[in-house]
């Protein structure tokens, strides 16, 4: 009896611990993968400052006003250069600071591309996969309406329906919610239709597992990988896009937003005061570029051709 | 694990009824249906306890259809597989809860591409023990060491079980395959070419293990290949198949003695080379197998057949495939009015290559059994009509020795030619 249970609690014991090392081994694989490409690390660390100063922007860069989010004004130093002491970065035509929003203008970014990137990938993920293992006129009509929406530039799609609802960071928000999902079930539609010819689909119908659980354990997991890919390229396009939308005014004014502040820092640009738009510009500069950087290393990282050997 | 042999009343696991499995062929933005790939054409065949049936065939011939249908991958266009259960045939197509589930169970397959048929994110545990628990066959405690034990029949262990497909030989993997196939203790296993992406020692190994593994368990199998070598020493029973039909079927050993069909024949004389590359195979049969959308009539071996007789099926598509091969005359055919597959009118641009025709399938440059089948042959101005007996398919006849074949040809006469 002792003997029974004792042996069981190291069957599972090892089972759990075995198969996650092994689990962990592969990880790991990939994360050298990652590291061996210089871009992606490059990348990987800008990307870890700007999500550092995002999550602790209320330390860095200490609210003053109930909406940390609104621009503090600081009647007092308006128009000051770099290295004004106090505005390490010079301030605004109305006395923001710079450098409070550069901070938080990456707590908005992170913000923006986490809602965005994770709604449309769920829904993207969601509808491909059903076009793709449903098929037949349901697949008709939601490629249909995919091709409809891939055939109006991402920009001007956006731009239409934020500039209806009104201006709005939210808008934005939404707006590019709906214009992106299409990548996503474009994506996943053609993944999910290769990977159900495979055998091992096969495999798991003639053993007789269910139909979900095919899609959990077998064409889930093998499509992932393009879709954390542009999932990744898109957390930085999607910032881009969406300080191109502020900057024409499609947000409200005073809020820490990159694309904000380039807006209201270039008046200021003729008379010589570049810092209030650069460091902003720079900022949204260097987070598409690191998204980027990392989403091209991903796609070579988890290439299913190397990735394992 | 069953008693092996034990008696039975009915040893009869699966029979296969008249299956036909038909592809449409799509065309144009509208996605017409302009044809029927006939892979399958009517197939009929018994699978019995304990016994291995091969399959064998050229490449496209349709075994893999056949076999994906016999497995319940595919549903079958016409007829159907019937499946044993406590005596009771039922068609598998409409198996319902508990009885779907013990066709499932008893009827597994096993895959040419070793490595495309394991999940390459799955560990070799998760693949063997999937089907226990999905029929939860095994409780997480014991399911290592049921996993375990399927492995060693399969010889491989214990230090197999947290490692990826992709770490494996090809031999290796098809036996990760063949575990998994055997977890559930099944009755009949398909084995789609579970060997002709292997070396030739690999080959073998499996081979054995196979043969082992069937007599240890009273399993049946379908074994599927294009080699015939292969399924020589493997198979109590063979059912040789042209384009989607039975050309042949018996036992093993006497086919081999004198097979009663001229293509199992020619089959059994296109032996692999075992010294040059194992890919290269050294054909001994001509020609280009026929496009399974449009199968030659009366007998379909007829288009490549070296016995073909005029009672055979020679139709007017014979008339037009001797024209494409034959020089400096398919350019001068504009047209092929046809009447029925065995008549028609070709039309050319001159009378002075009608009349060429006309003389040439009189003359010796047509085959002979070609010439005989002919009916009528009128050269009319720059036309040419032509019409062949109309030939019904040549279909499987029971010989004496509780033999099938398709050919119009006694055993004799097929025996007796020799190649010239
Ligand atoms: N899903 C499909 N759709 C359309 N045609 C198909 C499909 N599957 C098979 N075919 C066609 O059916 C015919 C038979 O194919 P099948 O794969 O069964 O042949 P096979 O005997 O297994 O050949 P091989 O030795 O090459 O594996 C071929 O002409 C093939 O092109
Ligand atoms: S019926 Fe027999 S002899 Fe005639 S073509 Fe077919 S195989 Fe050859
Ligand atoms: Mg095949």
């Amino acid at each position: 009896m002792t003997d029974t249970s004792q042996s069981r609690i190291d069957a599972e014991g090892m089972t759990a611990d075995t198969a996650f090392r092994v689990r962990m081994r592969r990880l790991f694989g990939v994360l050298q993968g990652l590291a061996s490409n210089p871009a992606t690390v490059i990348g990987l660390v800008i990307i870890g400052l700007m999500l550092a100063m995002a999550i602790f922007a209320p330390w860095i860069s200490e609210p003053n006003s109930p909406d940390p989010y609104q621009m503090p004004r600081d009647w007092g130093a308006v128009r000051k250069p770099p290295g004004t002491p106090g505005h390490l970065l010079g301030t605004t035509n109305e006395g923001g600071d710079v450098l409070y929003g550069v901070i938080w203008g990456s707590r908005t970014s992170l913000q923006l591309s986490l809602m965005v990137v994770g709604s449309t990938m769920i829904f993207g993920t969601i509808i491909g996969s059903i076009a793709g293992l449903v098929g037949g006129w349901v697949d008709e009509v939601l490629m249909r309406i995919v091709d409809v929406f891939l055939s109006i530039p991402e920009l001007i799609f956006a731009l239409a329906i934020a500039a209806m609802l009104g201006p709005s960071f939210g808008n934005i928000i939404f707006a590019l919610a709906v214009v992106l999902w299409v990548k996503y079930a474009r994506i996943m539609r053609a993944q999910v239709l290769q990977i159900k010819q495979h055998d091992f689909v096969d495999a798991a119908r003639v053993i007789g597992d269910s139909k979900l659980n095919i899609y959990l354990r077998d064409i889930l997991p093998n499509a992932v990988t393009p879709v954390t890919v542009q999932a990744t390229l898109d957390m930085g396009n999607v910032v881009l896009i969406g300080a191109t939308l502020s900057f024409i005014g499609l947000a409200e004014a005073g809020i820490a937003e990159w694309g904000v502040l380039v807006s209201e820092g270039q008046a200021g640009i003729a008379s010589g005061r570049w810092w209030a738009s650069t460091f902003p510009g720079l900022m949204i500069f260097l987070w598409a570029l690191s998204f980027n950087l990392v989403g091209d290393g991903l796609r070579d990282a988890l290439d299913p051709r190397t990735e394992g050997r | 694990m069953r008693a092996a042999a034990e008696p039975q009343a009915d040893d009869l696991i699966l029979s296969i009824r008249e299956v036909k499995k038909h592809y449409p062929i799509r065309e144009g933005a509208l996605q017409r249906v302009v044809g029927h790939v006939r892979a399958v054409d009517g197939v009929s065949f018994d699978i019995r306890r304990g016994e291995t049936v091969g399959l064998v065939g050229e490449s496209g011939c349709g075994k893999t259809t056949l076999g994906r249908v016999i497995a319940a991958l595919a549903d079958p266009t016409e007829g159907g597989v019937h499946y044993n259960m406590d005596g009771m045939m039922s068609r598998i197509d409409r198996l319902e809860g508990k009885a779907a589930r013990a066709f499932r169970r008893n009827c597994q397959m096993v895959f040419q591409d070793s490595f495309a048929s394991l999940n390459p994110r799955h560990l070799v545990i998760d693949l063997v023990g999937r089907p226990l628990k999905v029929y939860n066959e095994a409780t997480s405690a014991n399911l290592i060491e049921r996993v375990v034990e399927l492995l060693e029949q399969v010889g491989l262990g214990r230090q197999h079980l947290y490692r990826y497909p992709h770490q494996f030989s090809g031999g290796q993997r098809q036996r990760i395959s063949i575990a998994r196939a055997l977890a559930l203790n099944p009755e009949v296993i398909v084995l789609d070419e579970p060997t002709s992406a292997l070396d030739v020692s690999v080959q073998a190994q499996i081979l054995n293990l196979l043969n082992d593994l069937q007599k240890e368990r009273n399993l049946a199998y379908l074994f599927v290949t294009h080699d015939l070598s292969v399924v020589r020493h493997m198979a109590d029973r063979l059912v040789v198949m042209y384009l989607g039909k039975v050309a042949e079927a018996g036992e093993t050993q006497a086919i081999f003695d004198s097979p009663h069909h001229p293509y199992t024949r020619e089959l059994m004389a296109a032996k692999p080379d075992l010294e040059a590359d194992a890919n290269v195979e050294v054909r001994g049969l001509e020609g280009n197998v026929p496009d399974p959308a449009r199968p030659p009539r009366g007998c379909r071996f007829h288009t490549r057949c070296e016995l073909a007789t005029p009672a055979c099926g020679w139709e007017v598509d014979d008339v037009v495939r001797w024209l494409e091969d034959a020089p400096g005359m398919f350019e001068h055919l504009v047209g092929v009015e046809r009447q029925t597959d065995f008549a028609a009118r070709l039309a050319f641009d001159s009378e002075e290559a009608a009349g060429l025709l006309s003389m040439a399938v009189r003359s010796e440059q047509v085959p002979e059994a070609m010439r005989a089948a002919m009916r009528r042959l009128n050269l009319d101005g720059d036309k040419v009509e032509i019409e062949f007996e109309d030939v019904g398919e040549i279909g499987l006849t029971a010989r004496d020795d509780g033999r099938m074949a398709a050919c119009v040809l006694s055993p004799e006469e097929v025996a007796s030619w020799k190649r010239t």
